[in-house]
């Protein structure tokens, strides 16, 4: 039996899976819980919340009004 | 913050009838300088409850009724003095109410054949009052939920005299008005036999009917049963009368009947109730 | 995780919440409360701090000389307000106006003579000020003066709040309020030099005014403990402005040393006004008078329109002319249309919204995207932005049902729920356990302590708090142990 020091994340599917690519380059994920969970290294979790702002902001668009 | 709320008193002055109250072959005699001491604290109390509170006292005396007490307007010229031992609003209050009063005995002087209370009036003019005061006319600059537009208003009828059978179309009148207001018509008979009348109006407008037993607890019976607003009823209850006399009164002669006959043709409009078929 | 619903979400009237000052005056002994039950005047003001139900049951024991049997007064509640009923008692016995008894209901002896004082005037005790002469000399301060310098110094203090991070200049408050900003977290100086506002100071502003003067006069009253002010003076005297009567002077003499100190603070807060620091007399302003009330405390501070009614008596303020009047205007393509001159409220809307242009009576913006995260950024809720919309919207607005178009209302929603897509617990994942019984055995002690924040048995695995964690290990070695 082992107890691993970590951070549960819960987010929406796509958040999560957004997080798994951003896995691939940089890993922090310990395990992949289930749809909706994940456990991350614990002193990952800021640069993980500013990488997936980043990368949710390109997602939006606002139009440029005088 | 909860919203204020608006209390119409209707002081009933008939002079022959406080005579008689204060008569000590009662069993609580109860005189009309007692009666306005304990009413006075009333008011204060339902004053105190909360600064937006508005208050109107109205007296209905014999052939008139007057406007004694507005806290919209401020009648009288010579407001009394301020001093560190009591909270002006309350003075003011006290000292106009009971002045007015005094001006009015004096000014009936002596009279005699004393004409009815115009206890209707009175009521009348409250309604008229309040429907100024909740409906602010669309003129005024708007304001967001502003908290001195009162949402709960009320009527107190203090009742020392017996019914007006001629009273009776006014005061139905005056009742579904009160309906339409959404205004509760509390009374509280101080003195003197039952009134079918008012009962009915309290019953109607979802207020409450006290025959005032021990008139020593006047107080404590208005605080109990009329100081609270119609949300707190809700939670705490108030004493009500459960027998209600709903007698009518023909329109021809304004007798009280038990049964009568009713027009067939306008059944709705104003001739209504007879007591006997004229045949026409 | 499912996407929540969002309902239309018009604003609802709130059921009565209790007054700020109340947690405060339960936490004091029951010796300071019944000093301060002493005067009237305190009576009265906390009477009408309380909620319906708690006045409603003072007044109904109030004229009683002797205890009502708790039985008695529970017969008149109804079914359904039992709860209500309850939570009303319970404060009036953290009040100390009713001791706390199972058997008799019956008021605390000093409250009930006072109250009953207030009431019907009487006493001694000079609870509602001593007020002077007209002084023939100078001319004494009328309601209009005394307006404007309340208006005046409490916009000082928001407009420093507000302006403190973006290179204005701004009046300074004086030292005193400085630093009663800085020790209720409304500033703080991060940066060594000059105050910032920090995320609670950007909700503060969006407060109504009777909300902020009461967060204010609590930390007041919290730092009067720590200088050794007696604090039922402080009260008292705070109560006795509620009950003074507006454009009235009052002589300074009777006052304590406490409450002559204190003086100097109120002229800063706005609460007062003397004609110089020496004077003996002294007038509330209406910021004092309507402490106790929901009337607004200050007067609209534009010029368009308001029939503002000077009540001489000013305590019974029927007059809706003096209410605060709305100026936004919003519309349903986010665009904002604020109908004011006044620069601490296009400051204030300036924290969520981006500005286009600005007219001698108009200033015109957009809610962008942009505009309400950086507000949100700083700590102001969605739901503190549209009741501020809300409060403050133009009589215009009111022919819309619901007043703010519900489009907008929603996006803001959806932009605050945008920054909430992920939600982190530090903890300790527990793995590999060596049976299903094992594993369920310490799933139910950990569920005991409440301290599961995730299971699947599936995976034979669960994430436990970082608190937990001690007792939790603590328990599989004693498991382990005893094996």
């Amino acid at each position: 039996m082992r107890a691993i020091k970590g951070v549960l994340l819960t987010c929406d599917s796509a958040v999560k899976q957004i997080l798994l690519t951003m896995n691939e380059k940089d890993p922090f994920v310990i395990e992949d819980l289930d749809d909706y969970h994940l456990v991350i290294k614990a002193d990952e979790e800021y640069r993980v919340r500013r990488e997936l702002e980043a990368e949710l902001e390109k997602n939006t668009y606002s139009l440029e009004t005088n | 913050m909860e919203k204020a709320s608006h209390l119409s008193v209707i002081v009933d002055l008939s002079p022959t009838q406080w005579h008689l109250s204060a008569q000590t072959s009662n069993q609580y005699p109860l005189s009309i300088e007692t009666f306005l001491s304990q009413l006075l604290a009333f008011l204060n109390a339902h004053i105190a409850s909360k600064h937006e509170n508005s208050l109107v006292v109205f007296g209905a005396l014999p052939g008139k009724s007057v406007l004694l007490y507005s806290s919209t307007e401020l009648l009288s010229d010579d407001a009394p003095s301020l001093d560190a031992n009591s909270y002006l609003p309350f003075k003011l209050v006290d000292s106009t109410v009971v002045q007015r009063i005094m001006n009015e005995f004096d000014a009936i002087g002596e009279l005699e054949e004393e004409p009815p209370c115009a206890l209707v009036g009175a009521v009348t003019k409250a309604l008229c009052y309040i429907n100024r005061i909740t409906h602010p006319s669309s003129t005024m600059p708007g304001v967001a939920e502003d908290p001195s537009i009162v949402h709960d208003p009320r009527i107190l009828i203090l009742s020392v005299s017996p019914d007006l059978s001629s009273s009776y179309i006014p005061i139905m009148n005056a009742i579904f008005s009160a309906q339409k207001l959404k205004v509760t018509i509390d009374v509280c008979k101080v003195y003197g036999p039952d009134t079918v009348f008012l009962q009915q109006a309290a019953h109607l407008t979802n207020g409450s009917y006290i025959y005032l037993e021990r008139r020593d607890a006047l107080l404590q019976y208005l605080i109990m049963s009329f100081l609270s607003p119609t949300s707190i009823r809700k939670i705490l209850a108030v004493p009500k009368q459960d027998k209600i006399d709903f007698r009518a009164a023909c329109f021809c002669h304004k007798n009280i009947v038990d049964i009568g006959f009713v027009c067939s043709v306008c059944l709705s409009s104003t001739h209504y109730l007879y007591c006997f078929v004229t045949k026409f | 995780m499912p996407v929540q619903s969002l309902q239309n979400t018009d604003v609802i009237v709130p059921q009565h919440a209790p007054h700020p000052l109340l947690p405060f005056l339960q936490s004091q002994s029951q010796t300071t409360l019944t000093r301060l039950y002493q005067r009237p005047s305190s009576c009265l003001s906390i009477f009408r701090l309380l909620g319906p139900i708690e006045r409603q049951l003072i007044m109904n024991l109030l004229w009683l000389e002797s205890a009502l049997s708790v039985a008695t007064m529970s017969a008149w509640v109804l079914p359904e307000g039992k709860n209500a009923y309850d939570s009303a008692l319970t404060v009036m016995t953290g009040l100390h106006i009713a001791p706390n008894s199972t058997v008799k209901l019956a008021l605390n002896p000093t409250f009930k003579s006072s109250l009953r004082q207030a009431i019907t005037g009487g006493g001694n005790t000079g609870s509602f000020g001593v007020p002077t002469d007209k002084d023939g000399k100078r001319q004494s301060a009328n309601i209009e003066n005394l307006d404007a310098y309340a208006l005046e110094r409490w916009e000082t203090i928001l407009h420093y709040m507000v302006s403190s991070g973006q290179g204005q200049n701004p009046t300074k408050p004086s030292q005193g309020v400085l630093y009663l900003l800085q020790r209720s977290g409304l500033m703080n100086n991060a940066h060594g030099a000059a105050l910032q506002i920090t995320s609670s100071g950007f909700q503060f502003l969006l407060h109504s005014p009777h909300d902020q003067l009461w967060n204010l006069l609590l930390q007041y009253l919290h730092m009067a403990e720590e200088r050794q002010m007696d604090l039922v003076e402080v009260l008292s005297f705070l109560f006795m402005l509620s009950t003074m009567d507006l454009g009235r002077e009052y002589s300074t003499e009777p006052l304590s040393e406490t409450q002559k100190a204190m003086l100097e603070d109120l002229r800063d807060y706005g609460l007062v006004w003397q004609r110089k620091t020496s004077s003996k007399r002294f007038s509330p302003t209406r910021l004092a008078t309507t402490l106790t009330s929901s009337s607004p405390p200050l007067p609209s501070s534009h010029s368009t329109g308001g029939s503002r009614t000077a009540d001489g008596t000013g305590a019974v303020a029927l007059s809706s002319g003096a209410a605060q009047q709305g100026f936004i205007v919003l519309e349903t393509n986010y665009r904002i249309y604020a109908y004011t001159d006044n620069p601490l409220q296009t400051a204030v809307l300036n924290l969520f919204i981006t500005m286009k242009y600005r007219f001698p009576n108009l200033v015109v913006g957009m809610l962008t995207r942009e505009s309400v995260r950086k507000a949100l950024g700083n700590g102001i809720s969605a739901d503190q932005i549209i009741s501020y919309l809300t409060t403050h919207a133009h009589p215009q607005m009111r022919k819309n049902n619901p007043l703010l178009p519900v489009t907008v209302q929603d996006q803001i929603r959806l932009w605050e729920l945008e920054r909430n897509r992920l939600k982190s617990a530090e903890g300790y994942l527990y793995k590999d356990f060596a049976s299903q019984a094992d594993y369920e055995y310490v799933l139910a002690y950990a569920k005991q302590l409440d301290v599961v924040l995730w299971e699947n048995a599936a995976k034979r695995c669960f994430f436990g708090t970082l608190e937990g964690h001690a007792n939790v290990r603590g328990f599989i070695e004693r498991r382990t142990g005893s094996v």
